[in-house]
């Protein structure tokens, strides 16, 4: 405990505060030592022995932004407790082989209690910080290490927009990030080259996954990069959509189908709700309501695209179609498939069926991922298949959900 | 035996139902003599001392209660003694059946005796209504040899098992001590005085019970819609029937009210079944229901029918008069049908031979001060007469008759000129055998629908469709679905869409079909054709209005039917549900075989309709497409006949005059005076509760709208049509046929390998396409609408929105349009042109121009003398000459006056030259006006052309003025934006906020409006779009403030008043100073659910709970007040022009004339202005709404509501503007 105390929270204006913060948290460094470099090469940073401030520190920091910027902040989840945030560390860090590691996105660090847990394990961090707040603290972090960590000012949940117009901070481009990050593209099939972690925000949970969704299945966004491993906490209720079994109602969803169809889906850890700050000026927990699903717990979720995605006949280029067919089919989860089948004119339902061991009697509900996908390909290949006639819905639905 | 009966049933229990229930309470005050005479009053008062002692018991022992002891079981109507203590607290609404468990929530003293009573009187109510229909269908098994009633005793029993605990537990008991001698009626007696004292005591209640009433109302709705179905289909039975499965089930029968009663009634009555009725009568009594007018007036058909004994109908109108009603009410009030006026003449006159019918009350008319010269008789000029004789104008209703009975009417399109391909050929022959084919297929799953739904109905499966399915023959139902098949875009159609359209259609054939059953189209008939003498040039000249007259004819005929429909209207889920039953049967039955265009392919049947899902975001929409073969054989046999329903088209004669809020515009079509939102009945109802004579003005106003004659100018119409048809002209607002669209990007190998942006461009091609498309149709249909009456005259039928705004009835072809309709348009009346006329003329054309909008009158003439001679090469060679006509801002209509203008110029003496040209005059800003002359603010006055002025005044420049005022301020201040905004504040910048700052655009729709126009401009910075436009609607706002200073106070009392008024749950209301009633229809509703087979649609209702919408009611009210009150002066207008003889018909703010008139029409405009404003708008609305949402004389009044009351009554000042000076302001409307 060397630096200061962080100042009594009366400071009247952001640059204050900003000052407060950085002076707050300064870093405390052990000399570079020389073999620092070395160890570099192989993607593992010595730790740089920072100082990890207290849960309450990390709250007291974030409850005193929020009183002063005048503007009302976006519900925010923080990692604010050490312990979670070892955990977390730990987790992203898992079967970690020898190999040098991919480059860590940590999405909206805040006072970045989980970045010097980090560092200390001697990652390579990429701070994706969206509230020009918190900026001034990171920086100085980035300034007193030798490269170990980048500071980037953006969203990440505002990445690409789909309006026209210049692009405004913090809503940021995929390329400009990753140039940024200093990483190159890879083929599908090459190793993960950056891993990424963040707290969806709550509010607009389900449409970043389907906007994820949409950019996985078309390569583009930060799937252009190849295989990005996404670790998102993401609230019980969505992860019971997305890990969700054939049948099981309410749970099983579009969502679902696509998501374990593009990903393989590991859950990393379970955390209470409690366990986060939040931003709210109350400090309350601010809990969605779930009627159907259990909801106590934030999932640390792990997605990685699966390696054989587009080996068959699912490609970057059609895939919306096959986005477009699935949310048909579980629009009406209790109906036949065939029936939805023969409402698109593919007569010869029954002898498909068939051949793919589906039951004719199937309810859409039922078919488990695989089975859509080989429904699919299968489609792809019969000359019977229009899908043209779909094409105003696919490109209409990809330009909504992309919204 | 059936008098036996008849006496029982009419006799006794209603008898009682007379006696005031001071009577009944203080049972020790019934004298001995009646108790004598009547055994039920005995046994009635045994039964209050029984209860009395029991409440005491109750009182003082409050012990639980075991046993149910045989007294107790024979309480009857034990709710009765409770009134006492409910009247106190709060009376119980009036004619409802009172149920225990609805009245729970109005008993505010809960102590338990009063529970355990209620308790016991549920379960014996229960008993009695288990012995009372157990009873009703005995008859039914004596008279028929009918299966009916073993289905409706099985119903029953389900109905009794209905889980309620208490129930359950007590009934063993009941069954044991059942052995009671009374009669079943008794109970009834005693609801009967409920009802009665419900009526008593009514008043501060009334809040809560409307919005119970509200809820209910639908399902009443839906109980007599199919009730009136059973009617209809002359089912008596049936009818009955279903009527138990309600009357029996004490939670059911709630939601029968008098009417369901009597509907089963009349239909009973209908066939001379006296026996019938009277057990109908006898039913209602039994729940304590109180017979209505229309009771007696169904007991008296029937009895009449039956040539009953006079001792019957002597008993019958003793009834009658116990129950307050007098026989003459009966042809007052109520609506007949066929020939139930004579039946019920005749049956009175059994007793009284020389009744005569009342006669019918005299004329009233309109106190309104607005319209004392209007409506007073010295002044009265004879109404305008059409140039037809009574012999023409009969042929042409004849012909409109038919059409209407036809119900479509299919019409070449004006693309028939089109030579013919073999192909073309092909594919209609195909397309035709198709259709029959599924013609018949569709008629199969109908059938067997039908047939399926038949067999289900025994069952107690209250909600079928079944007796809706069969209003109409089969064919009917097919020809329908056919139409929808044919008329389905290729990119689709909503689900919830076709299945409203459906159900309409589907509605406005049964009404059609209850009009010539009822007879009531005879008695049109007849009416019309003494009607047409007060219209026909070569009659005597009536001093009538049209109203007036008919209504003069219609109390002359005397016998007959009412020319009023019952209501029978159909609950909008009903409606849907129907709609989604035939959308499902079509889906089902149209098939196509696949290889039709693709021989290659193996034959096989395929749907021709799919379903489809769109999804927005969130949710998700059902699409009913066509398979693209179809869609591909339907392009390829361009046909070109086109199928209308026969309210598209206008009327071929002058149409039938308003009356009432139900009666007026088409002989059969369905019109309502009122159009609303789908399943929205608040306006209705309004309209209903509203006494008629309030009506009259507003009713005038449409009626001599809708009975101006027009024609078509064919030279224009020709040329339109050439261009038409000859790849169209986006410039010129014809749309080109989609074959003109550029081709679609091209894109190397198989769509499945596109990447990203060439599917972004085939997205932009498709929209363009279906738009290009839609246009094109709307284009079409109005185009051949018109070429179908090219050589006929016709009119209008008028009717109007919630705001008294009026619109004509046929949607695609009317004086409504666009540039393109309003060009082809003319008066079928032709005046000279007068004095003035051919200057007036010219200065309409330069009006349309666009050009010369800031020069006085007397500019815009000399400007028109100086392009003479473009304007005569305009008119004699549109497509050919110089073609200065397409530069204007309305060309066609340009092009159409030019003409005008060369024939006038050219003739002989062009002030004899008769013309039929239509001139029009508009109001600058009328908005804007009406609120500058409701806060007489000076300076907004001047600038909106309230005061005389040399030139006219341009508000958008006066704002725009400001505004660049304000920047330039701000711009020396050194703020960034206003300097980047240097020389881009324009006139056309501001417009159309200004415009719509009236009508209540918020900053955020204001700023979205300067972000489209700042972007229109190619040099503005594009980065600065959002800063600039947030900066420039805030000066807007501001500058408007600046002028208007009044105006703005008013809006934002207004806004004020609306929103406390719906945040205390009450809608906003008000009442023009015409006297038309308006109701906001904005309601929090939530949509309820229809569950169909092929998807589950959520369909906007306004049945439950319906709690007013407040940002809605509170942005909406300014902007409709001030519609209601542009529409007032548009109908004061109107009505002072027919009594200065003009032709007049308007467009909202803008009013068209013939050249002859423009100078009286713009001073009756002026003075209808004044005196419209000259009355106490604010005050009286003021009044109104105190009165209205501040019920006077409460005394502790909640916080609320004194906040509501001092915003009422604070009315906002007004400036020192002097009205007068509108009388000489040339530019008010120009």
């Amino acid at each position: 405990m060397l630096a200061g105390r962080a100042p009594p929270g009366a400071a009247g204006c952001r640059r204050l505060l900003a000052a407060a913060l950085a002076a707050g948290l300064r870093p405390l460094l052990c000399g570079p030592p020389c073999w620092a470099a070395a160890r570099r090469a192989v993607g593992q940073w010595p730790s740089p022995g920072l100082r990890i401030p207290e849960a309450a520190e990390a709250e007291r920091l974030v409850q005193q932004l929020q009183r002063v910027q005048r503007a009302r902040l976006p519900l925010r989840r923080f990692i604010a407790c050490p312990q979670l945030a070892r955990t977390v560390q730990r987790c992203l860090q898992g079967g970690a082989s020898p190999s040098p590691q991919p480059v860590l996105l940590e999405c909206a660090p805040g006072p970045g209690i989980l970045t010097r847990t980090l560092l200390n394990a001697g990652v390579k961090v990429v701070a994706l910080e969206s509230n020009s707040a918190f900026l001034p603290n990171l920086q100085s972090l980035e300034n007193s290490l030798d490269g170990q960590l980048k500071v980037i000012y953006g969203d990440f949940f505002r990445l690409d927009p789909l309006g026209t117009g210049t692009v405004k901070p913090p809503a940021v481009c995929s390329d400009k990030l990753f140039e940024t990050m200093g990483v190159a593209a890879v083929p599908w099939r090459a190793d993960v080259p950056v891993k990424i972690f963040g707290i969806l925000p709550q509010r607009r949970e389900r449409n970043m996954l389907w906007r994820l969704l949409f950019a996985l299945y078309e390569c583009s966004s930060i799937y252009r990069y190849g295989r990005v491993e996404l670790n998102i906490f993401v609230s019980e209720k969505e992860y019971k959509v997305l890990t969700a079994k054939p049948g099981e109602v309410k749970a099983y969803q579009a969502l679902t189908v696509l998501w374990q169809v593009g990903c393989e889906i590991e859950l990393l850890h379970k955390e209470p709700w409690s366990s986060f700050a939040t931003n709210l000026k109350s400090g309350g927990l601010a809990v969605p309501k779930s009627r159907w699903l259990p909801n106590d717990h934030l999932c640390l979720v792990r997605l990685t695209p699966q390696e054989n995605l587009f080996t068959g006949g699912l490609k970057p280029t059609n895939s919306s179609t096959f986005i477009f067919m699935v949310k048909q089919c579980l629009a009406k989860p209790k109906s036949r498939l065939t029936d939805r089948l023969k409402s698109w004119s593919l007569d010869n339902s029954g002898k498909l069926l068939r051949e793919l061991e589906i039951p004719k009697n199937a309810e859409t509900r039922n078919l488990y991922p695989e089975d859509y996908r080989r429904l699919f390909e299968a489609l792809q290949n019969s000359s019977v298949f229009t899908e043209t006639w779909f094409h105003d819905e696919v490109l209409e639905s990809i330009r909504n959900i992309n919204l | 035996m059936s008098l036996l009966r008849l006496r029982a049933a009419l006799g006794g229990p209603a008898r009682l139902g007379g006696i005031p229930w001071s009577v009944l309470r203080n049972y020790s005050s019934a004298s001995a003599k009646e108790k004598a005479r009547r055994s039920p009053v005995c046994e009635r008062t045994e039964l209050l001392e029984v209860l009395k002692a029991r409440v005491k018991q109750l009182q003082a022992g409050n012990g639980p209660e075991v046993t149910v002891n045989k007294q107790e079981l024979s309480l009857l109507g034990n709710d009765k003694l409770q009134d006492p203590l409910r009247s106190e607290v709060a009376p119980g609404p009036t004619e409802e059946p009172p149920a225990p468990w609805g009245r729970e929530k109005s008993l505010s003293r809960p102590s338990s005796w009063a529970e355990k009573l209620k308790k016991e009187m549920y379960i014996r109510q229960l008993k009695v209504e288990r012995k009372l229909s157990l009873a009703a269908s005995q008859p039914t098994l004596e008279n028929q040899v009918n299966a009916k009633p073993k289905g409706k005793v099985k119903a029953k029993s389900k109905t009794k098992k209905s889980p309620k605990i208490p129930k359950t537990k007590v009934a063993p008991a009941w069954n044991q001590s059942q052995a009671g001698s009374r009669s079943t009626y008794t109970h009834g007696k005693l609801r009967v005085a409920t009802g009665k004292e419900g009526v008593k005591a009514q008043g501060p209640q009334r809040v809560q019970e409307e919005k119970d009433n509200n809820q209910q109302k639908i399902l009443q709705q839906t109980i007599q819609s199919n009730l009136q179905c059973f009617l209809f289909l002359q089912q008596p039975e049936e009818a009955e029937r279903f009527l138990l499965l309600y009357h029996s089930s004490p939670s059911k029968r709630r939601l029968l009210d008098v009417n369901a009663y009597d509907i089963v009634m009349r239909s009973w009555a209908r066939k001379g079944r006296v026996r019938r009725v009277s057990r109908i009568f006898s039913l209602m009594e039994s729940v304590g229901m109180r017979p209505s007018l229309g009771s007696f007036a169904a007991a008296l058909e029937g009895l009449g029918r039956s040539q009953a004994s006079p001792k019957a109908v002597w008993r019958c109108l003793q009834q009658l008069k116990n129950n307050g009603f007098h026989v003459d009410e009966l042809f007052q009030k109520c609506l007949f049908e066929e020939d139930e006026k004579e039946m019920v003449l005749r049956a009175i006159r059994i007793v009284q031979p020389d009744y005569q019918l009342p006669p019918s009350p005299s004329p009233q008319t309109s106190k309104s001060s607005l319209l004392q010269d209007f409506y007073s008789k010295e002044k009265t000029v004879s109404y305008p007469k059409l140039d037809f004789s009574v012999q023409e104008l009969q042929k042409r209703f004849q012909q409109q008759l038919e059409m209407e009975l036809n119900s479509t009417v299919t019409i070449e399109s004006v693309e028939s000129t089109k030579p013919l391909t073999t192909q073309t050929l092909k594919a209609r022959k195909l397309l035709g055998t198709l259709r029959s084919q599924w013609h018949s297929s569709i008629l199969q799953a109908l059938q067997k629908s039908k047939h399926s739904m038949s067999k289900l109905r025994v069952a107690p499966g209250y909600n079928t469709l079944y007796p809706y399915l069969c209003l109409l023959p089969d064919e009917e139902y097919v020809a329908i679905m056919m139409q929808i098949l044919n008329t389905l875009s290729p990119q689709g159609e909503s689900l919830a869409v076709l299945a409203r359209e459906l159900g309409s259609k589907v509605y406005n054939r049964y009404i059609t079909q209850q009009k010539l059953r009822s007879q009531q189209l005879e008695k049109v008939q007849a009416v019309y054709e003494g009607y047409i003498h007060l219209l026909a040039k070569d009659s005597q000249p009536d001093e009538y209005l049209p109203r007036e007259y008919w209504e003069k004819l219609v109390a002359e005929s005397g016998f007959g039917p009412s020319l009023n429909l019952r209501d029978c209207s159909w609950p909008y889920m009903l409606l849907m549900r129907l709609g989604m039953h035939l959308l499902e049967l079509l889906v089902q039955a149209v098939k196509v075989p696949r290889n039709i265009l693709n021989p290659r392919l193996e034959p096989k049947l395929i749907p021709v309709l799919y379903h489809i899902y769109s999804f927005h975001s969130s949710w998700q929409v059902g699409l009913i497409k066509p398979h693209p073969i179809f869609s591909q054989i339907v392009s390829d046999a361009a046909e070109t006949l086109l199928t209308f329903n026969s309210s598209a088209i206008p009327m071929l004669c002058p149409p039938v005059p308003w009356t009432s809020p139900h009666f007026g515009a088409y002989i059969l079509n369905d019109t309502k005076l009122m159009r609303f939102v789908d399943g929205a009945i608040q306006h209705q109802l309004l309209l209903e509760q509203c006494p008629p004579v309030n009506l009259h003005p507003v009713l005038d106003a449409l009626n001599l709208l809708g009975n101006c004659a027009w024609k078509v100018n064919q030279p224009v119409l020709d040329i339109i049509i050439s261009i038409f048809n000859d790849k169209g002209n986006e410039k010129l607002d014809i749309p080109p046929p989609v074959s003109e669209a550029p081709k679609p990007p091209v894109a190397p190998g198989n769509s499945s390998t596109w990447n990203k942006s060439h599917k972004h461009e085939l997205l932009l091609y498709k929209k363009k396409t279906a738009e290009m498309h839609s246009l094109r149709m709307d284009a079409l249909y109005k185009l051949s609408i018109a070429n179908y009456v090219r050589d006929k005259v016709f009119w209008f039928p008028h009717n109007m929105d919630f705001r008294g705004r009026t619109y004509p009835c046929p949607p695609y072809f009317n004086h409504l349009g666009n540039d393109v309709t309003r060009a082809i348009l003319l008066f079928a009346e032709g005046r000279p042109l007068g004095p003035k006329g051919l200057d007036w003329l010219k200065i309409h054309l330069v009006n349309l121009t666009g050009l010369k909008k800031k020069n006085a009158l007397q500019e815009r003439l000399e400007y028109a003398n100086e392009i003479m001679e473009e304007i005569l090469d305009s008119a004699d060679h549109p497509l050919t000459g110089r073609k200065w006509w397409m530069n204007t801002d309305e060309p066609w209509q340009a092009l159409a006056c030019c003409m005008e203008i060369a024939k006038a110029s050219r003739s002989p003496d062009p002030a004899a030259y008769i013309s039929h040209f239509p001139v029009h005059q508009d109001g600058s800003c009328n908005g804007l006006q009406h609120y500058a002359a409701l806060g007489r603010d000076l300076i907004g006055a001047i600038s909106v052309n309230l005061m005389p002025c040399s030139v006219p005044q341009d508000v958008y420049s006066a704002v725009a003025q400001q505004v660049e005022e304000f920047r330039r301020k701000d711009a020396e201040q050194g703020v960034k934006i206003a300097r980047v905004l240097q020389g881009f504040v324009s006139r056309k910048v501001v417009k159309q906020t200004v415009m719509t700052v009236v009508y209540g655009v918020t900053r955020y729709g204001g700023r979205l409006q300067m972000e489209k126009r700042l972007k229109e401009i190619n040099e503005f910075p594009e980065e600065y779009l959002w800063e600039a436009s947030h900066y420039l609607v805030k000066q807007v706002f501001n500058g408007i403030k600046e002028m208007f200073s009044a105006t703005r106070d008013i809006q934002h009392w207004l806004t004020e008043s609306a929103k406390l008024i719906a945040q205390s749950g009450r809608t906003v209301e008000w009442v023009t100073p015409l006297g038309l009633p308006i109701v906001q229809p904005y309601y929090r509703s939530r949509p309820t659910v229809l569950n169909c087979s092929m998807q589950h649609l959520s369909v906007k209702s306004f049945n439950s709970n319906q709690k007013p919408d407040t940002v809605k009611q509170k942005n909406a009210f300014p902007p409709n007040f001030i519609h209601s009150l542009d529409s007032t002066h548009m109908m004061l207008t109107a009505l002072h022009c027919l009594r200065q003889g003009l032709t007049f018909v308007s467009v909202h703010d803008c009013y068209w004339t013939h050249a002859l008139t423009v100078d009286i029409m713009n001073q009756i405009c002026r003075q209808q202005f004044v005196a419209l404003h000259s009355e106490k708008i604010l005050q009286d609305l003021s009044e109104f709404m105190l009165e209205k949402y501040c019920s006077p004389g409460r005394e502790n009044r909640a916080l609320w509501q004194k906040k509501l009351m001092e915003q009422l009554s604070n009315v906002p000042k007004t400036g020192d503007f002097n009205l007068k000076e509108v009388m000489d302001s040339t530019y008010f409307f120009s």
